[in-house]
Protein backbone atom coordinates (compact mmCIF):
# COMPACT_ATOMS: atom_id res chain seq x y z
CA UNK A 1 0.00 0.00 0.00
CA UNK A 2 1.89 2.56 -1.54
CA UNK A 3 4.88 2.63 1.81
CA UNK A 4 1.61 4.45 3.99
CA UNK A 5 0.97 1.44 6.30
CA UNK A 6 3.20 1.84 9.37
CA UNK A 7 5.46 -0.74 10.51
CA UNK A 8 5.36 -1.59 14.01
CA UNK A 9 8.63 -0.23 15.12
CA UNK A 10 7.32 3.18 13.18
CA UNK A 11 4.57 3.31 15.14
CA UNK A 12 5.54 2.82 18.51
CA UNK A 13 4.20 4.54 21.02
CA UNK A 14 2.90 7.20 17.88
CA UNK A 15 -0.60 7.28 17.72
CA UNK A 16 -2.26 6.02 14.19
CA UNK A 17 -3.76 8.19 12.30
CA UNK A 18 -6.46 7.44 9.13
CA UNK A 19 -7.63 9.91 6.36
CA UNK A 20 -10.63 9.18 5.25
CA UNK A 21 -11.52 10.81 2.17
CA UNK A 22 -13.72 11.02 -0.89
CA UNK A 23 -15.77 13.25 -2.67
CA UNK A 24 -18.99 14.62 -1.97
CA UNK A 25 -21.61 12.19 -1.00
CA UNK A 26 -18.90 9.21 -1.84
CA UNK A 27 -20.42 7.32 1.32
CA UNK A 28 -17.26 8.41 3.81
CA UNK A 29 -19.72 8.82 7.27
CA UNK A 30 -21.60 5.84 6.55
CA UNK A 31 -18.25 3.92 5.65
CA UNK A 32 -17.17 5.61 9.35
CA UNK A 33 -19.87 4.88 11.55
CA UNK A 34 -20.20 0.98 10.30
CA UNK A 35 -16.61 0.70 11.31
CA UNK A 36 -17.03 2.46 14.49
CA UNK A 37 -19.88 0.56 15.18
CA UNK A 38 -18.03 -2.94 14.70
CA UNK A 39 -14.93 -2.41 16.59
CA UNK A 40 -12.84 -1.63 14.02
CA UNK A 41 -12.27 1.73 14.65
CA UNK A 42 -13.94 1.78 18.07
CA UNK A 43 -11.28 3.31 20.45
CA UNK A 44 -10.63 6.10 17.38
CA UNK A 45 -10.72 9.63 18.40
CA UNK A 46 -12.89 10.92 15.01
CA UNK A 47 -12.42 14.60 13.99
CA UNK A 48 -15.14 15.49 11.15
CA UNK A 49 -14.16 18.05 8.88
CA UNK A 50 -17.19 19.62 6.81
CA UNK A 51 -16.75 22.48 4.33
CA UNK A 52 -19.70 23.89 5.38
CA UNK A 53 -20.61 25.78 8.43
CA UNK A 54 -23.21 23.63 10.02
CA UNK A 55 -22.07 20.65 11.03
CA UNK A 56 -24.32 17.40 10.18
CA UNK A 57 -21.93 14.25 10.11
CA UNK A 58 -21.09 14.58 14.14
CA UNK A 59 -25.30 13.81 14.80
CA UNK A 60 -24.40 10.28 12.70
CA UNK A 61 -21.01 9.50 14.65
CA UNK A 62 -22.48 9.66 18.68
CA UNK A 63 -20.64 5.84 18.52
CA UNK A 64 -17.43 7.36 18.69
CA UNK A 65 -15.19 6.95 21.80
CA UNK A 66 -14.39 10.89 21.36
CA UNK A 67 -15.23 13.22 18.62
CA UNK A 68 -14.36 17.06 16.94
CA UNK A 69 -15.65 19.05 14.61
CA UNK A 70 -13.59 20.96 12.78
CA UNK A 71 -16.65 22.82 10.46
CA UNK A 72 -16.66 25.82 7.91
CA UNK A 73 -13.89 25.31 5.92
CA UNK A 74 -11.77 22.14 4.33
CA UNK A 75 -9.12 20.89 6.73
CA UNK A 76 -6.91 21.18 3.78
CA UNK A 77 -6.59 24.92 2.86
CA UNK A 78 -8.73 27.57 5.30
CA UNK A 79 -9.29 25.59 8.43
CA UNK A 80 -5.66 23.83 8.38
CA UNK A 81 -4.51 25.66 11.36
CA UNK A 82 -8.10 24.64 13.24
CA UNK A 83 -6.78 21.05 12.38
CA UNK A 84 -3.15 21.61 13.79
CA UNK A 85 -4.30 22.79 16.39
CA UNK A 86 -6.99 20.30 17.35
CA UNK A 87 -4.45 17.28 16.80
CA UNK A 88 -1.72 18.98 19.26
CA UNK A 89 -4.39 19.51 21.66
CA UNK A 90 -4.55 15.60 21.50
CA UNK A 91 -1.33 14.90 21.56
CA UNK A 92 -0.73 17.28 24.68
CA UNK A 93 -3.77 15.13 26.22
CA UNK A 94 -2.07 11.86 25.62
CA UNK A 95 1.20 13.25 27.15
CA UNK A 96 -0.89 14.44 30.24
CA UNK A 97 -1.94 12.10 32.82
CA UNK A 98 -5.55 12.65 32.95
CA UNK A 99 -8.67 11.54 30.55
CA UNK A 100 -8.83 8.70 27.76
CA UNK A 101 -5.35 8.41 26.24
CA UNK A 102 -6.57 7.46 22.28
CA UNK A 103 -4.31 5.43 20.43
CA UNK A 104 -6.19 5.97 16.92
CA UNK A 105 -7.21 9.22 15.05
CA UNK A 106 -9.62 9.50 12.19
CA UNK A 107 -9.97 12.31 9.96
CA UNK A 108 -13.12 12.36 8.07
CA UNK A 109 -12.51 15.34 5.28
CA UNK A 110 -14.87 16.93 4.11
CA UNK A 111 -16.01 15.73 0.37
CA UNK A 112 -13.75 19.20 -1.07
CA UNK A 113 -10.98 18.61 0.74
CA UNK A 114 -7.86 17.22 -1.11
CA UNK A 115 -6.24 14.72 1.39
CA UNK A 116 -2.25 15.46 0.34
CA UNK A 117 -2.09 19.11 1.94
CA UNK A 118 -3.55 17.72 5.27
CA UNK A 119 -1.30 14.87 5.09
CA UNK A 120 1.59 17.46 4.75
CA UNK A 121 0.85 19.69 7.01
CA UNK A 122 0.75 16.81 9.99
CA UNK A 123 3.65 15.64 8.60
CA UNK A 124 5.78 18.98 8.80
CA UNK A 125 4.32 20.02 12.25
CA UNK A 126 7.41 18.70 14.05
CA UNK A 127 4.95 18.12 17.29
CA UNK A 128 2.82 16.08 15.09
CA UNK A 129 5.11 14.21 13.71
CA UNK A 130 6.69 13.12 16.83
CA UNK A 131 3.31 11.61 17.87
CA UNK A 132 1.10 10.76 15.13
CA UNK A 133 2.10 8.51 12.10
CA UNK A 134 -0.10 8.57 9.17
CA UNK A 135 -1.18 4.79 9.03
CA UNK A 136 -3.69 4.93 5.82
CA UNK A 137 -5.45 7.27 3.45
CA UNK A 138 -8.53 5.95 2.66
CA UNK A 139 -10.51 7.31 -0.22
CA UNK A 140 -14.70 6.70 -0.55
CA UNK A 141 -15.61 6.62 -4.25
CA UNK A 142 -18.74 6.41 -5.68
CA UNK A 143 -20.00 3.41 -7.58
CA UNK A 144 -22.49 5.37 -9.56
CA UNK A 145 -20.95 8.45 -9.74
CA UNK A 146 -17.23 7.75 -9.35
CA UNK A 147 -16.12 7.30 -13.54
CA UNK A 148 -17.67 10.75 -13.87
CA UNK A 149 -16.61 12.68 -11.01
CA UNK A 150 -12.82 11.14 -12.46
CA UNK A 151 -13.83 12.37 -15.51
CA UNK A 152 -15.02 16.07 -14.81
CA UNK A 153 -13.62 16.80 -10.93
CA UNK A 154 -10.09 17.14 -10.93
CA UNK A 155 -9.78 17.05 -7.01
CA UNK A 156 -12.07 13.88 -7.56
CA UNK A 157 -9.63 12.77 -9.41
CA UNK A 158 -6.79 13.78 -6.68
CA UNK A 159 -8.26 12.17 -3.35
CA UNK A 160 -8.40 8.98 -5.63
CA UNK A 161 -4.83 9.03 -6.64
CA UNK A 162 -3.92 9.66 -3.46
CA UNK A 163 -5.38 6.96 -1.66
CA UNK A 164 -3.88 3.76 -0.24
CA UNK A 165 -7.25 2.16 0.53
CA UNK A 166 -10.41 3.25 -1.80
CA UNK A 167 -13.78 1.65 -0.52
CA UNK A 168 -15.67 1.84 -3.58
CA UNK A 169 -19.46 2.33 -2.50
CA UNK A 170 -23.03 1.85 -3.39
CA UNK A 171 -21.76 -1.35 -5.75
CA UNK A 172 -25.48 -3.09 -5.68
CA UNK A 173 -26.56 0.40 -6.86
CA UNK A 174 -24.56 0.51 -9.63
CA UNK A 175 -24.77 -1.24 -13.22
CA UNK A 176 -22.15 -3.95 -13.17
CA UNK A 177 -20.44 -3.38 -17.05
CA UNK A 178 -19.78 0.47 -15.78
CA UNK A 179 -18.88 -1.35 -12.15
CA UNK A 180 -16.36 -3.24 -13.98
CA UNK A 181 -14.92 -0.24 -16.15
CA UNK A 182 -14.53 1.94 -13.19
CA UNK A 183 -12.98 -1.31 -11.15
CA UNK A 184 -10.61 -1.22 -13.82
CA UNK A 185 -10.12 2.76 -14.57
CA UNK A 186 -9.44 2.84 -10.45
CA UNK A 187 -7.02 0.26 -11.09
CA UNK A 188 -4.80 2.40 -14.19
CA UNK A 189 -4.76 5.31 -12.24
CA UNK A 190 -3.66 4.27 -9.01
CA UNK A 191 -2.12 0.47 -9.17
CA UNK A 192 -0.64 0.65 -5.30
CA UNK A 193 -3.82 1.01 -3.71
CA UNK A 194 -5.88 -1.81 -2.08
CA UNK A 195 -9.38 -1.81 -3.79
CA UNK A 196 -12.80 -2.62 -1.52
CA UNK A 197 -16.56 -2.81 -1.70
CA UNK A 198 -18.77 -1.58 -0.23
CA UNK A 199 -22.92 -2.26 0.63
CA UNK A 200 -24.07 0.76 2.97
CA UNK A 201 -21.05 0.58 5.03
CA UNK A 202 -20.37 -2.99 5.17
CA UNK A 203 -17.80 -4.66 3.32
CA UNK A 204 -19.15 -6.20 0.68
CA UNK A 205 -17.63 -8.39 -2.53
CA UNK A 206 -16.09 -6.55 -5.38
CA UNK A 207 -17.30 -8.30 -9.15
CA UNK A 208 -13.92 -9.14 -11.15
CA UNK A 209 -13.45 -6.44 -13.45
CA UNK A 210 -12.42 -8.98 -15.96
CA UNK A 211 -11.93 -8.03 -19.50
CA UNK A 212 -13.47 -4.22 -18.77
CA UNK A 213 -11.18 -1.42 -20.26
CA UNK A 214 -10.28 1.36 -18.23
CA UNK A 215 -11.77 4.66 -19.67
CA UNK A 216 -8.30 6.91 -21.04
CA UNK A 217 -8.94 9.94 -18.40
CA UNK A 218 -7.99 13.24 -20.40
CA UNK A 219 -6.70 16.24 -18.48
CA UNK A 220 -9.46 17.31 -16.43
CA UNK A 221 -9.75 21.62 -16.68
CA UNK A 222 -10.83 23.15 -13.79
CA UNK A 223 -14.06 21.74 -13.46
CA UNK A 224 -15.65 25.04 -14.58
CA UNK A 225 -17.33 27.47 -11.62
CA UNK A 226 -15.08 26.65 -8.32
CA UNK A 227 -17.67 24.75 -6.14
CA UNK A 228 -19.28 26.04 -3.10
CA UNK A 229 -20.93 25.72 -0.24
CA UNK A 230 -24.12 27.15 1.73
CA UNK A 231 -26.29 27.27 3.80
CA UNK A 232 -30.40 27.78 3.40
CA UNK A 233 -32.51 28.72 6.58
CA UNK A 234 -35.29 27.39 5.74
CA UNK A 235 -37.13 28.11 9.36
CA UNK A 236 -38.47 26.55 11.67
CA UNK A 237 -42.40 26.51 10.53
CA UNK A 238 -40.89 25.06 7.12
CA UNK A 239 -44.74 23.68 5.23
CA UNK A 240 -42.80 20.27 4.47
CA UNK A 241 -44.98 19.41 1.73
CA UNK A 242 -44.21 22.64 -0.41
CA UNK A 243 -40.75 22.73 0.34
CA UNK A 244 -40.42 18.39 -0.80
CA UNK A 245 -42.22 19.43 -3.93
CA UNK A 246 -39.56 22.50 -4.38
CA UNK A 247 -36.71 20.20 -3.45
CA UNK A 248 -37.55 17.26 -5.83
CA UNK A 249 -38.09 19.78 -8.78
CA UNK A 250 -34.72 21.44 -7.95
CA UNK A 251 -32.72 18.01 -7.70
CA UNK A 252 -34.24 17.25 -11.04
CA UNK A 253 -33.26 20.32 -12.86
CA UNK A 254 -30.41 20.85 -11.18
CA UNK A 255 -29.11 17.87 -10.24
CA UNK A 256 -25.83 18.19 -12.34
CA UNK A 257 -24.93 20.93 -10.05
CA UNK A 258 -26.24 20.42 -7.07
CA UNK A 259 -23.54 17.93 -5.84
CA UNK A 260 -24.72 17.39 -2.36
CA UNK A 261 -28.08 18.61 -0.35
CA UNK A 262 -27.70 17.79 3.41
CA UNK A 263 -29.24 19.08 6.56
CA UNK A 264 -31.64 18.50 9.26
CA UNK A 265 -35.44 19.50 8.98
CA UNK A 266 -37.98 19.25 11.68
CA UNK A 267 -41.65 17.88 10.56
CA UNK A 268 -44.50 16.48 12.27
CA UNK A 269 -42.86 12.92 11.73
CA UNK A 270 -39.83 13.84 13.88
CA UNK A 271 -36.05 15.21 13.00
CA UNK A 272 -35.24 14.32 9.25
CA UNK A 273 -32.23 13.74 8.11
CA UNK A 274 -32.10 15.05 4.66
CA UNK A 275 -29.01 13.80 2.20
CA UNK A 276 -28.79 14.36 -1.20
CA UNK A 277 -26.00 13.52 -4.22
CA UNK A 278 -26.88 14.37 -7.39
CA UNK A 279 -30.13 13.50 -8.13
CA UNK A 280 -30.60 10.59 -5.50
CA UNK A 281 -32.14 11.36 -2.10
CA UNK A 282 -31.41 9.14 0.56
CA UNK A 283 -34.69 7.96 1.98
CA UNK A 284 -34.21 10.56 5.06
CA UNK A 285 -33.23 9.31 8.57
CA UNK A 286 -35.88 9.63 11.55
CA UNK A 287 -32.98 11.52 14.00
CA UNK A 288 -33.83 11.27 18.12
CA UNK A 289 -35.17 13.94 19.32
CA UNK A 290 -32.62 15.91 21.56
CA UNK A 291 -31.61 19.10 20.38
CA UNK A 292 -32.73 22.58 20.80
CA UNK A 293 -34.94 24.02 18.12
CA UNK A 294 -32.36 26.59 16.42
CA UNK A 295 -30.10 24.24 15.50
CA UNK A 296 -31.90 22.70 12.71
CA UNK A 297 -33.86 23.42 10.06
CA UNK A 298 -30.54 24.69 7.93
CA UNK A 299 -29.84 22.90 4.82
CA UNK A 300 -26.61 22.83 3.26
CA UNK A 301 -25.95 22.87 -0.78
CA UNK A 302 -22.70 22.19 -2.45
CA UNK A 303 -22.50 22.68 -5.81
CA UNK A 304 -22.06 25.39 -8.57
CA UNK A 305 -23.88 28.13 -10.23
CA UNK A 306 -26.70 29.32 -7.85
CA UNK A 307 -26.26 31.48 -4.97
CA UNK A 308 -28.08 31.50 -1.21
CA UNK A 309 -30.38 34.30 -1.84
CA UNK A 310 -31.92 32.91 -5.31
CA UNK A 311 -32.56 29.48 -3.07
CA UNK A 312 -34.08 31.54 -0.17
CA UNK A 313 -36.67 33.82 -2.85
CA UNK A 314 -37.21 30.40 -4.81
CA UNK A 315 -38.28 28.44 -1.99
CA UNK A 316 -40.37 31.37 -0.38
CA UNK A 317 -41.79 31.28 -3.70
CA UNK A 318 -42.98 27.76 -3.92
CA UNK A 319 -43.85 27.70 0.32
CA UNK A 320 -46.31 30.96 -0.60
CA UNK A 321 -47.95 28.84 -3.32
CA UNK A 322 -51.62 28.26 -3.20
CA UNK A 323 -54.39 27.47 -6.04
CA UNK B 1 -29.27 2.69 6.43
CA UNK B 2 -27.89 -0.40 8.44
CA UNK B 3 -29.74 -1.45 11.11
CA UNK B 4 -27.63 -2.22 13.52
CA UNK B 5 -25.47 0.96 13.11
CA UNK B 6 -28.09 3.52 11.54
CA UNK B 7 -31.38 5.51 12.77
CA UNK B 8 -34.41 4.15 10.85
CA UNK B 9 -34.97 5.82 7.86
CA UNK B 10 -38.36 6.84 6.67
CA UNK B 11 -40.37 4.41 4.36
CA UNK B 12 -41.79 5.23 0.83
CA UNK B 13 -40.52 8.13 -1.71
CA UNK B 14 -38.72 10.75 0.62
CA UNK B 15 -41.07 13.62 -0.22
CA UNK B 16 -43.04 11.72 1.83
CA UNK B 17 -41.44 11.10 5.35
CA UNK B 18 -42.52 14.69 6.43
CA UNK B 19 -46.36 12.86 7.57
CA UNK B 20 -45.99 10.35 9.77
CA UNK B 21 -49.97 9.59 10.43
CA UNK B 22 -53.16 8.75 8.32
CA UNK B 23 -54.43 12.61 8.64
CA UNK B 24 -51.10 14.45 7.68
CA UNK B 25 -50.18 11.77 4.83
CA UNK B 26 -53.81 12.43 3.69
CA UNK B 27 -53.43 16.43 4.35
CA UNK B 28 -49.80 16.16 2.72
CA UNK B 29 -51.56 14.86 -0.53
CA UNK B 30 -54.48 17.86 -0.96
CA UNK B 31 -51.33 20.28 0.05
CA UNK B 32 -49.03 19.04 -3.00
CA UNK B 33 -51.65 18.88 -5.49
CA UNK B 34 -52.76 22.58 -4.24
CA UNK B 35 -48.55 23.28 -5.19
CA UNK B 36 -48.65 21.45 -8.11
CA UNK B 37 -51.08 22.74 -9.65
CA UNK B 38 -50.26 26.33 -9.07
CA UNK B 39 -46.70 25.56 -10.86
CA UNK B 40 -47.86 23.37 -13.85
CA UNK B 41 -50.38 25.22 -15.59
CA UNK B 42 -48.17 27.90 -17.12
CA UNK B 43 -46.31 24.63 -18.62
CA UNK B 44 -49.38 23.45 -20.32
CA UNK B 45 -50.08 21.17 -17.75
CA UNK B 46 -52.73 20.12 -14.90
CA UNK B 47 -52.34 18.22 -11.30
CA UNK B 48 -54.93 16.53 -9.55
CA UNK B 49 -54.95 14.52 -6.70
CA UNK B 50 -58.47 13.24 -4.91
CA UNK B 51 -56.61 10.45 -2.48
CA UNK B 52 -59.24 8.42 -4.23
CA UNK B 53 -56.52 6.53 -6.03
CA UNK B 54 -52.39 6.19 -5.57
CA UNK B 55 -50.53 8.57 -7.59
CA UNK B 56 -50.89 11.79 -8.96
CA UNK B 57 -52.62 12.80 -12.00
CA UNK B 58 -50.89 14.61 -14.63
CA UNK B 59 -53.34 15.93 -17.45
CA UNK B 60 -52.41 18.35 -20.02
CA UNK B 61 -54.46 20.87 -22.03
CA UNK B 62 -55.13 18.81 -24.66
CA UNK B 63 -56.87 16.70 -22.47
CA UNK B 64 -54.60 13.33 -22.47
CA UNK B 65 -54.14 12.23 -19.08
CA UNK B 66 -50.95 10.10 -17.10
CA UNK B 67 -51.15 8.92 -13.35
CA UNK B 68 -47.21 9.03 -11.84
CA UNK B 69 -46.49 7.60 -8.12
CA UNK B 70 -44.71 10.84 -6.71
CA UNK B 71 -43.08 14.17 -7.43
CA UNK B 72 -39.64 12.29 -9.24
CA UNK B 73 -42.00 11.06 -11.61
CA UNK B 74 -43.55 14.33 -11.91
CA UNK B 75 -40.83 16.23 -12.91
CA UNK B 76 -39.51 13.63 -15.15
CA UNK B 77 -42.89 13.53 -16.76
CA UNK B 78 -43.64 17.22 -16.85
CA UNK B 79 -39.92 17.35 -18.73
CA UNK B 80 -41.06 15.01 -21.34
CA UNK B 81 -44.11 17.00 -21.95
CA UNK B 82 -43.19 20.20 -21.92
CA UNK B 83 -39.41 19.47 -23.64
CA UNK B 84 -38.01 21.22 -20.98
CA UNK B 85 -37.34 20.61 -17.31
CA UNK B 86 -39.33 22.80 -15.01
CA UNK B 87 -36.50 25.01 -12.89
CA UNK B 88 -37.12 26.23 -9.52
CA UNK B 89 -34.15 29.04 -10.03
CA UNK B 90 -36.10 30.21 -12.97
CA UNK B 91 -36.49 34.12 -13.07
CA UNK B 92 -40.80 33.07 -12.76
CA UNK B 93 -40.01 31.83 -9.56
CA UNK B 94 -37.76 34.14 -7.80
CA UNK B 95 -39.36 37.36 -8.95
CA UNK B 96 -40.28 39.51 -6.37
CA UNK B 97 -44.25 39.15 -7.74
CA UNK B 98 -46.28 36.81 -5.88
CA UNK B 99 -48.20 34.47 -7.42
Amino acid sequence: MAGMVETSDAAEGRMRLTVLGGFLGSGKTTWLRHQLHHGLLADAFVVVNEAAETPVDDALLSQSAELAVVAGGCACCEARDELVALLRDICDRRVSAEGRRPDRIVIETSGLADPGPIVSAIRSDPMLAYHIVISEIVVAVDAVYGLEQLRQEPLSRRQMELADRLVVTKIDEADEAALARLLATLKAINPGAAISGAVKGSDAALPDSGSAEPEVLGEVGDGGAPIRALKLEIGEDIDWTAFSVWLSALIHARGDDILRVKGVVRTPAGRLLLQSVRKIVQSPEILPDDRPLGDDNGLVFIGRGFGTDQLARSLRHFAGLRE
Amino acid sequence: MCSSCGFPAAPGHWTEAGAATPHDRLRARFRRAQVLQSVLPAYGLTAHDGAQVPGIQLGTLSGSQTIVRDLEEVWAEAERLSGKAIDPLDPRFIGEETP
